[in-house]
C-alpha cells in the first residue's frame, strides 16, 4: 500500500510539475520577423526613411493622386470636360462621365480610404520623429518636413472633391474615428500652415537625385497653388516668384521633353515601382487600336486647340479606325516597360507656376506682368502672344492657356472650374442632369455608418 | 523561474519527448507477459450456417477465443468454415446483432442463430475527443456519421458529407469549381467577424487549421481563398463526431465556441487480411440555369432603351442594336460557358486485417474532376494513409499509430464564367473566328474565351500524422500521452499572358504577369494526459487530467512578376522584368493547456460530467493570454427507475442538461503588436515600411456560454428513437474588426465589443426501424433544426459603427433594406418609402427594413430499403430561407437580363412589376435600380427540397467465398424543388458557380 501511495505521489506531482509549468512564457512570443515594432522603426534613419518614402510609392499605386483608372487625372477628367469614357457598363470610369456618381462607388471608396492611409502614415512618421531619440534634428527636420507636405498635398485633393472634410493630425483613431468635418475656409487655413511649416524645414537642395522627394521649393510650388486657390494674390505671385527666381535649377523645357525623367521643368515627381517602369498614367491613357477600349480625349479639347499648338501635336495622339478617329492624351508615351525607366509621373512642374503668377498678377491689376507670364506658355508652345486686353480677358485666357497645358494631370482642369464658379456654365451642357451640387463628389456611404460625427451626406446624393 | 525558462527553445518539446520515450520503454519493464500456453490441440475444420433464425446471414465474423489470426466470414448462403480444436469457443459477431460465445465441445458442425441486439446503438461507443463514451450515458450533444453515410455520396469534400444529415450543422456550398469551399456553421453564427465562426477541426486528435492557404491574388476564381479542408479525403475516414454543446465542447475551451469536428480516421480490425477497391466514374453538370432574355426580347429591351432615353442615334459603341453585330444571332450564353460535363473519377482500396494485439490499415485513394467550363482543366487528388494499433500481450501497453498524406493539384482557369454567362448580350459574336482564333469582332467584343489563358495552378501536399502511447501503470490508471504533427505546402500559381489582353491594347508578352502564393504550415501537438477510472462501491468514477503544448509556424510568400521577353517563360520568375515581392512572413501560434474532467456515474442512472480548461493563446498581449473555461452536463436515465423498468412500450429514456463557458480566439496572430510591416515596394532605392494596422493590444477572449437539455427516447426496442435537445448559447466580449472610419487610416480595428449575441434552438432527429424482416428492412432517419440568432444588447449600437449593420433583437445575417413601394406608373421608376418624410430617399433614414437571411429551420430526411442484396438509400435536404435575387444592373444597358424583367414600364399609366429601361442617361433610374438591390424587392424566397443524394448498391450473386462484388450507382444533388428564380438557391456570394449536380456508377471488390 506504501508503494502504491509512493506511485500515485510520484505520478501526482509530475502532473502537478507539468501544470505548474504551464502558465510560464510558452505562449509569449518572439517579435515576428517580418514585422518590426513601430518604436524601433524610427530609431534609426534608414527605417524610418522607407516609412516615409513608402508613402511616395503608396501615393502613386493607391489613392487620389495614383495614375490609374481610379485616380483623380482620370474620375476628375471624366467628371470634367477632358475626358469621355466608353459605354462599357463594367467601365469603372462611366459614372464619373455621365454623371451618376453614387455614395457606393468604390472608385470613390478607394479615392477616400487610400488617401487617408497615406495621411496616416505621415501622421505615424511626425510622431515616430516626435518620440525618437535616436535621428538627429537634421534627418528629423527632412522627414517632419517632406510628412507636412505630405499630409497637405493630400488634404487638399480631399478638400476640392469632397468639400468639407475631417482634416487629421494624430494616429489615434480614437479622436479620429469620431472627426467631424471641417469646414473647406479651416481645411485650407491648415494645409496653409502645414506647408509653411514644411517651408521652412525643407532644404532647398535635392537630397536625393531626380527630384523624386519634395524639397522646399516644392513645398513653395504647392504653397502658390494654396494661395491661388484662396484668392490672396499678393502671396501668390510671391510664392511663385520664388519658385520662378531659381532659373539655375528650374527652366521651361522643350514641348518633346517636359516629361522626360530629367526634365528640369520638374518640381517634383514620383518614381516607377521598378527600374524600367514607367508611368501609370502612360499605360492607362494610351491605346493603339480604335475605338478605344476604356477612355479617349474629350472632342471639345481636341478641337479647341488653337491651330498651331505644338500641344495637340506632341501631347495629344490620334488612333483612326473605319469606325472613325479617337485621341489619346500623350504627354507620358512610354506604355510599356524600357530598358532603364524615361519618365516618371510628375505631380508639380515651373508651367504651373508661371499660370498662378499670370492669373494672380491679373487678379492685382498687373496685366503686363501677367500677360508677360503667359505669353512664356504659348510662346513655349509655338503660339503668338495673347490678344487678350482687359483683366477678364487675360483671367479666362489663362484659364484656357490651363486647359491646354495641363489637360489629364491631377484635375486641373475640374479644380479650375470650380474654384473660378464656371462649373454649371461649362457642364450644364454637356452633362445630363448636371446641377450645382455635383460641384462635389459623394463621400462614400460607409463613412456614414462608421462615424456618427461625420453629419450630412454632400448635397444630392 | 524567470531566469530558466523551461520552455524556450523547444526544451518543453524535448521534455515531452523524454517523457513519451520512457512511456514507451516502461512496458519493456513492466512487462511479465504471461506466455500463451496453448497446447497445440488437434485442429478440426468446423462447418456450418449462421442465420437469424429465418434466413442466412452473410458476412458474419466468427473467430477463435483468445487465438489470434483465425477468423472466417460466412458466405452468401450463411456458411462458414473454420479451424478449431475441440476446447474452443467461438466467438460469432455482426453488426446489429448480439454476440454469441460458443464451446466447439468437440463438434464439427455448428449452426448458429444470432439474435438481433436491439441496443446496439445505444452500446456504441461514441468519440468525445479526450475520451470516449457510451452512446447512452452520454452527456453533451454529439452527432455522429460514419463511413457508411460517407461512402454513399459522391463527393470529394469532408464538409459535404455532412449536409443534410446532422442536426444543428448547417453547411452551404460556395462554389460548384472543384477545389472550392464550403461554409459550415454549428449551431449559427456566434463571432460577429463573420470568418471567425469556423468550428475546431481535429484528424485522430491532431488540430487541424482550416485557416485558408489560398490567397486573393491567385484564387480570383473562388468566393474565398482556399481552405486546406480539401486535403481530407472522405473515403479515409471512419466517423465524424460533431460536439456541440458545452459538456462537449468546453474541455476544448477557447477553441470550442464554434462547435468541434472531430474526425476518425479508418483503423484495421482483428480478422483475416481483408482488401477492399472501390472505382467509380461519374458527371457533373450544373443545377439549375437562370432564365435569361432571348435576343429577341434583349433587342427589344435595348431599343426601348434608346427610345426611353430619347436617343435617336445609336452611338457607336452600341454594337449590339446599331447593327456591328448580328441582331439575329443567339447564342445561350449559359450552356456555351457553363453547360460543359465535368467528368469524375474516383479510385480507391485499402487493405486491413490483424492479429488480436496488433490490427493495421493501409488505403490509397485517386481522385479527379473536369470543369463544366470550356477548355481542359483537371482537379486532382490521391492519398494515402497508413494506420497501425498495437497492444502488449499484458494489455497494458498500448500504442496508436496513424497517418495521412493528401496531394491536390489544380488546374483551373482562374476566373469564374459565372457573370459573363448571365451577362453577355445573347446576339454577342462568336468566340472563335473562322479560323479558330479568339475572335475579337474588330475590338468590339470582349472575348470572354480571353480567361481561358488565365490558369491557376494549385498544389498542396497536406501529412497528418499522430501516435498515441499509453500505459496502464496501476489497475485502473493510465498515463498516456499523444503526439501529433501537421505538415502542409501549398504552392499556386495564377498566371495572366498577353494573350488574355483585347488586341486593341497592343499587348505583348512585356505585359504578362505571373502571381505566386507559397504557404507553409506545420504545426505539432503534445498533450500528456493520465486517466483513472473505477467501479467503486459508490458509483463509477472516471478522472482525466491533461495538459497541451501546441505550435504552429505558417511561412507565406507571395510574390508578382510582370514583363517576360516571352510567354513561354512565364512561369519563370528570373526571366520577368519586374519581380514583387508581396509578402514574405512567418507567423508563429503558440497554444497551452490544462485540462479536466470527472465523471461520476450511480449504477448507470444518475450521471454527472465535469469539464474545465485553463488556455493561453499567443494571439494576445501581455497579461490577457489566460482564461479559464469549464462545463457541468448530467444525465437521469429514467428508463432505468423501478417505476418504468417494466415499460415494454419505452425501451430508453433519457434526459440530459448542460451548460458552461467555451471560447474563441480566431482573431489572426500577432494583431496586439504595434508595428510596421515591409510593403515590398521599392521607392529610390529603399522597400518600403508601412503601419501594419492601427494598434491597440487591450484585447482578450471572446466568451460563449452555452445552455442545452435534451430529452432521448426509444420505444419498442428502440425501433422508433427520438432526440429533442433545446439549446441557447449566448456569445459576449465580441472579438472583432470593427468597421472603422476610413479617416482613422485603415478600415478596421480589431477591439472587443461588448456586444451579445445569442444562438437558440430546437434540434429534432428520429430514427425509425419501420420493417425489419428477412428480405427487406426499411429504416427512415429525419434530422430537423429550427433555429434563431439574435443580437440581445449592443450597448450604443446607434453611435457605433455598426448603426446601419445590426439590430438589437435581430439576426446578425439581416438585409438593411429600403421599403419598395412598386414603379411610379407616371415616371416609371421605382419607388421607396421616404420613411423620414424628408422629400428624398436618403442613406441611412430610409434603408431601415429589415429581412433575416438566416435559415429559418432546415434538416434531412434520409430513408434506407435493403431488400435481399439491393440497397437503396436517398436523402432529401430541406431549407427554410430567404435569400437576394440575383442582381443583373440596370436593365436597358448592354447587359442580359432575367426574362422576368420583360414586363417592365413602357408608357404612363402602366402598373408592372419593373421599372424603366434606361441605357445609362436616365439618372433616376439609375439611382433606383441602385437603391432597388438594397430594397425589400431584391429579397425573396429561396427554400428549397433538394434529393440530396440517392445510393443504390447491389451485391452481385456470385457464390464466392468470404468475397464481395457491389456495384454503385450514387447522384447528388439529383432534384432541387425551389420557387427561387435566378438560379440555384443554395449559395452565399454572387456570380460563382453553382453546385453540380452529380451521378456516379462504381463498382466495389472487397476479398
Amino acid at each position: 500500500m506504501k508503494t502504491l501511495f509512493n506511485t500515485y505521489k510520484s505520478l501526482l506531482l509530475f502532473f502537478a510539475s507539468c501544470l505548474a509549468f504551464s502558465c510560464d512564457s510558452f505562449v509569449e512570443v518572439e517579435q515576428p520577423q517580418s514585422q518590426l515594432p513601430s518604436s524601433a522603426v524610427f530609431e534609426d534613419y534608414s527605417t524610418a526613411t522607407a516609412a516615409l518614402t513608402d508613402i511616395y510609392s503608396n501615393i502613386r499605386d493607391k489613392g487620389i493622386l495614383t495614375g490609374s483608372a481610379f485616380g483623380i487625372s482620370n474620375t476628375a477628367g471624366c467628371y470634367a470636360d477632358e475626358i469621355t469614357s466608353t459605354q462599357n457598363p463594367s467601365n469603372s470610369s462611366l459614372p464619373f462621365y455621365n454623371n451618376s456618381l453614387l455614395p457606393s462607388n468604390t472608385t470613390i471608396a478607394s479615392q477616400w480610404n487610400g488617401t487617408y492611409n497615406q495621411i496616416y502614415s505621415a501622421n505615424a512618421v511626425l510622431e515616430g520623429c516626435e518620440k525618437s531619440k535616436v535621428l538627429t534634428d537634421i534627418q528629423k527636420k527632412q522627414l517632419k518636413g517632406e510628412s507636412y507636405f505630405v499630409r497637405a498635398l493630400l488634404h487638399f485633393y480631399l478638400v476640392n472633391l469632397f468639400g468639407d472634410i475631417p482634416y487629421i493630425i494624430t494616429t489615434d483613431y480614437k479622436t479620429n474615428s469620431t472627426m467631424s468635418r471641417t469646414p473647406v475656409e479651416h481645411v485650407y487655413q491648415k494645409i496653409t500652415s502645414d506647408l509653411e511649416n514644411a517651408v521652412s524645414l525643407l532644404p532647398v537642395n535635392q537630397i536625393v537625385p531626380q527630384k523624386v522627394r519634395p524639397n522646399k521649393t516644392a513645398a513653395e510650388a504647392l504653397l502658390a497653388r494654396i494661395y491661388l486657390f484662396r484668392n490672396m494674390y499678393p502671396e501668390a505671385s510671391n510664392m511663385a516668384s520664388a519658385v520662378l527666381n531659381q532659373s539655375g535649377t528650374y527652366n521651361l523645357e522643350s514641348i518633346e521633353n517636359v516629361f522626360l525623367i530629367s526634365s528640369k521643368e520638374t518640381i517634383w515627381q514620383l518614381q516607377s515601382g521598378a527600374a524600367g517602369l514607367n508611368t501609370l498614367q502612360a499605360s492607362f491613357f494610351t491605346f493603339s487600336s480604335a475605338p478605344p477600349p476604356l477612355v479617349s480625349l474629350n472632342n471639345d479639347l481636341v478641337n479647341k486647340f488653337p491651330t498651331g499648338d505644338l500641344r495637340k501635336t506632341k501631347w495629344v495622339k490620334a488612333v483612326s479606325s473605319s469606325a472613325g478617329t479617337w485621341y489619346h492624351a500623350y504627354k507620358y508615351k512610354e506604355n510599356n516597360a524600357t530598358s532603364t525607366s524615361k519618365e516618371y509621373a510628375v505631380l508639380l512642374r515651373l508651367a504651373e507656376q508661371y499660370l498662378i503668377r499670370s492669373e494672380a498678377r491679373a487678379f492685382q491689376g498687373d496685366l503686363i506682368g501677367a500677360k508677360e507670364d503667359l505669353n512664356l506658355i504659348r510662346r513655349r508652345a509655338g503660339l503668338s502672344d495673347t490678344p487678350a486686353l482687359s483683366k477678364d480677358e487675360i483671367i479666362n485666357a489663362v484659364l484656357e492657356e490651363r486647359r491646354w497645358e495641363l489637360f489629364t494631370e491631377y484635375g486641373h482642369r475640374f479644380m479650375d472650374l470650380k474654384r473660378l464658379g464656371k462649373l454649371d456654365s461649362t457642364l450644364n451642357s454637356l452633362k445630363q442632369g448636371w446641377n450645382t451640387d455635383d460641384r462635389l463628389f459623394p463621400i462614400p456611404q460607409t463613412e456614414f455608418s462608421t462615424n456618427p460625427n461625420l453629419g450630412n451626406q454632400n448635397p444630392g446624393y | 523561474m524567470n531566469y530558466f525558462s523551461f520552455y524556450k527553445d523547444g526544451k518543453a518539446l524535448y521534455c515531452l519527448i523524454l517523457i513519451g520515450l520512457s512511456l514507451c520503454f516502461s512496458s519493456v519493464y513492466a512487462g511479465n507477459p504471461v506466455r500463451s500456453n496453448t497446447n497445440k490441440l488437434q485442429q478440426n475444420q468446423i462447418k456450418g450456417t449462421v442465420t437469424d433464425g429465418s434466413g442466412p446471414l452473410p458476412g458474419v465474423t466468427i473467430v477463435v477465443k483468445n487465438r489470434s489470426g483465425t477468423g472466417a466470414v460466412t458466405d452468401y448462403s450463411g456458411q462458414y468454415e473454420i479451424s478449431a480444436s475441440p476446447t474452443d469457443t467461438l466467438v460469432v459477431s455482426f453488426i446489429g446483432f448480439k454476440k454469441t460465445l460458443i464451446p466447439v465441445n468437440g463438434r464439427s458442425k455448428i449452426d448458429v442463430v444470432l439474435k438481433y441486439d436491439t441496443t446496439t446503438l445505444q452500446e456504441v461507443r461514441v468519440n468525445a475527443g479526450y475520451y470516449s463514451v457510451k452512446e447512452s450515458e452520454r452527456t453533451g450533444s454529439i452527432a455522429r456519421i460514419t463511413s457508411k453515410d460517407i461512402e454513399s455520396q459522391p463527393v470529394t469534400n469532408v464538409l459535404a458529407t455532412m449536409q443534410g444529415r446532422m442536426a444543428g450543422v448547417s453547411v452551404v456550398q460556395s462554389t460548384g469549381v472543384p477545389g472550392g469551399g464550403f461554409d459550415i456553421k454549428i449551431r449559427g453564427q456566434n463571432s460577429l467577424r463573420s470568418d471567425a465562426n469556423t468550428p475546431l477541426y481535429i484528424i485522430d486528435g491532431v488540430p487541424f487549421s482550416s485557416e485558408a492557404v489560398g490567397s486573393y491574388i491567385t484564387n480570383t476564381a473562388f468566393p474565398s481563398p482556399v481552405s486546406p479542408l480539401n486535403s481530407i479525403n472522405p473515403d479515409t475516414i471512419e466517423s465524424i463526431e460533431v460536439l456541440k454543446d458545452a459538456d462537449a465542447t468546453a474541455i476544448y475551451g477557447s477553441r470550442g465556441a464554434n462547435g468541434v469536428v472531430l474526425i476518425t480516421t479508418k483503423k484495421g480490425r482483428t480478422g483475416k487480411t481483408e482488401f477492399n477497391i472501390t472505382a467509380s466514374t461519374g458527371f457533373g453538370k450544373v443545377t439549375r440555369f437562370l432564365k435569361l432574355m432571348n435576343t429577341q426580347q434583349y433587342i427589344s429591351m435595348r431599343k426601348q432603351a434608346f427610345v426611353n432615353d430619347g436617343i435617336t442615334e445609336y452611338n457607336s459603341w452600341d454594337y449590339d442594336v446599331n447593327g456591328t453585330w448580328d441582331q439575329n444571332r443567339y447564342t445561350d450564353w449559359q450552356r456555351e460557358l457553363l453547360g460543359g460535363t465535368a467528368m469524375i473519377n474516383n479510385v480507391n482500396g485499402t487493405v486491413s486485417g490483424g492479429s488480436e494485439n496488433t490490427q493495421f490499415l493501409a488505403g490509397g485513394n485517386y481522385y479527379s474532376e473536369s470543369t463544366v467550363f470550356p477548355g481542359t482543366f483537371l482537379y486532382k487528388k490521391g492519398g494515402a494513409q497508413i494506420s497501425m494499433n498495437h497492444k502488449s500481450a499484458d494489455q497494458k501497453f498500448r500504442f496508436n499509430f496513424s497517418a495521412v498524406y493528401n496531394s491536390q493539384n489544380n488546374n483551373q482557369p482562374s476566373y469564374d464564367f459565372t457573370y459573363d454567362a448571365r451577362s453577355l448580350p445573347p446576339n454577342a459574336p462568336a468566340l472563335y473566328d473562322t479560323a479558330g482564333n479568339l475572335n475579337w469582332e474588330d475590338n468590339t467584343f470582349d472575348n470572354p474565351l480571353r480567361n481561358l489563358n488565365t490558369k491557376l495552378e494549385s498544389v498542396t501536399n497536406d501529412l497528418t500524422a499522430s501516435a498515441l502511447l499509453s500505459y496502464e501503470v496501476l489497475k485502473n490508471l493510465t498515463l498516456k500521452s499523444s503526439f501529433g504533427f501537421t505538415d502542409l505546402g501549398s504552392k499556386e500559381t495564377r498566371v495572366v499572358p498577353s494573350t488574355t489582353l483585347n488586341p486593341a491594347f497592343n499587348p505583348t508578352s512585356a505585359n504578362s504577369s505571373i502571381f505566386v502564393n507559397n504557404t507553409d504550415r506545420s504545426s505539432w501537438i503534445i498533450e500528456p494526459q493520465i486517466s483513472w477510472g473505477d467501479n467503486t462501491s459508490i458509483g463509477k468514477m472516471e478522472i482525466l487530467l491533461g495538459s497541451t503544448f501546441q505550435s504552429q509556424t505558417t511561412n507565406r510568400l507571395q510574390q508578382s512578376a510582370t514583363g517576360f521577353s516571352s510567354n513561354s517563360l512565364i512561369y519563370n520568375l528570373a526571366a520577368a522584368k519586374t519581380v514583387r515581392m508581396l509578402l514574405n512572413d512567418e507567423t508563429l501560434y503558440k497554444y497551452q493547456a490544462v485540462f479536466a474532467r470527472f465523471n461520476y456515474n450511480w449504477e448507470q442512472k444518475y450521471i454527472i460530467n465535469l469539464t474545465a480548461r485553463r488556455d493561453g493563446s499567443s494571439r494576445f498581449g501581455p497579461g490577457r493570454q489566460f482564461a479559464n473555461f469549464g462545463a457541468v452536463g448530467a444525465a437521469w436515465l429514467f428508463s432505468k427507475e423501478n417505476f418504468l423498468k417494466d415499460a415494454s412500450w419505452l425501451s430508453f429514456g433519457k434526459l440530459r442538461a448542460s451548460y458552461g463557458t467555451t471560447g474563441n480566439d480566431q482573431i489572426g496572430d500577432y494583431q496586439f503588436l504595434d508595428t510596421y510591416t515591409t510593403s515590398g515596394v521599392l521607392y529610390n532605392g529603399v522597400i518600403g515600411l508601412k503601419p501594419s494596422r492601427l494598434f491597440n493590444e487591450d484585447f482578450g477572449w471572446e466568451t460563449n456560454k452555452k445552455l442545452e437539455a435534451a430529452l432521448e427516447l426509444g420505444f419498442i426496442q428502440d425501433r422508433i428513437f427520438v432526440t429533442s435537445a433545446w439549446y441557447r448559447n449566448r456569445s459576449s466580449n465580441q472579438l472583432v474588426g470593427i468597421p472603422i472610419s476610413g479617416v482613422t487610416g485603415f478600415t478596421v480595428l480589431q477591439a472587443n465589443l461588448d456586444a451579445t449575441v445569442e444562438n437558440s434552438g430546437f434540434e429534432f432527429t428520429l430514427r425509425t426501424d419501420n420493417i425489419k424482416s428477412k428480405n427487406f428492412s426499411w429504416t427512415t432517419n429525419l434530422n430537423f433544426t429550427a433555429s434563431k440568432n439574435r443580437l440581445i444588447s449592443f450597448p450604443r449600437l446607434e453611435s457605433s459603427s455598426y448603426s446601419q449593420i445590426y439590430r438589437i433583437g435581430k439576426p446578425l445575417n439581416i438585409a438593411m433594406l429600403y421599403q419598395l413601394n412598386g414603379v411610379n406608373p407616371q415616371t416609371g421608376v421605382y419607388n421607396f418609402q421616404d420613411l423620414n418624410n424628408d422629400g428624398i430617399i436618403s442613406y441611412p433614414e430610409d434603408r431601415q427594413n429589415t429581412a433575416d437571411l438566416n435559415p429559418k429551420y432546415y434538416g434531412g430526411l434520409q430513408n434506407q430499403l435493403v431488400y435481399k442484396r439491393l440497397t437503396l438509400d436517398f436523402l432529401f435536404q430541406f431549407v427554410k430561407q430567404k435569400n437576394r435575387t440575383y442582381p443583373m444592373g440596370p436593365a436597358g444597358m448592354m447587359s442580359n437580363q432575367q426574362q422576368r424583367i420583360s414586363n417592365a414600364w413602357m408608357n404612363p399609366g402602366d402598373s408592372v412589376p419593373y421599372q424603366i429601361y434606361t441605357t445609362g442617361y436616365n439618372n433616376d433610374a439609375l439611382t433606383a435600380d441602385y437603391l432597388y438591390t438594397d430594397s425589400n424587392g431584391s429579397i425573396t424566397d429561396a427554400s428549397f427540397i433538394r434529393l440530396k443524394n440517392v445510393s443504390l448498391m447491389y451485391d452481385l450473386p456470385v457464390n464466392l467465398k468470404e468475397s464481395r462484388i457491389r456495384l454503385l450507382l450514387q447522384g447528388q444533388n439529383l432534384l432541387t424543388f425551389t420557387k427561387y428564380p435566378d438560379g440555384d438557391p443554395e449559395f452565399t456570394s454572387y456570380g460563382f458557380l453553382p453546385p453540380l449536380r452529380v451521378i456516379s456508377a462504381g463498382v466495389q471488390l472487397t476479398f
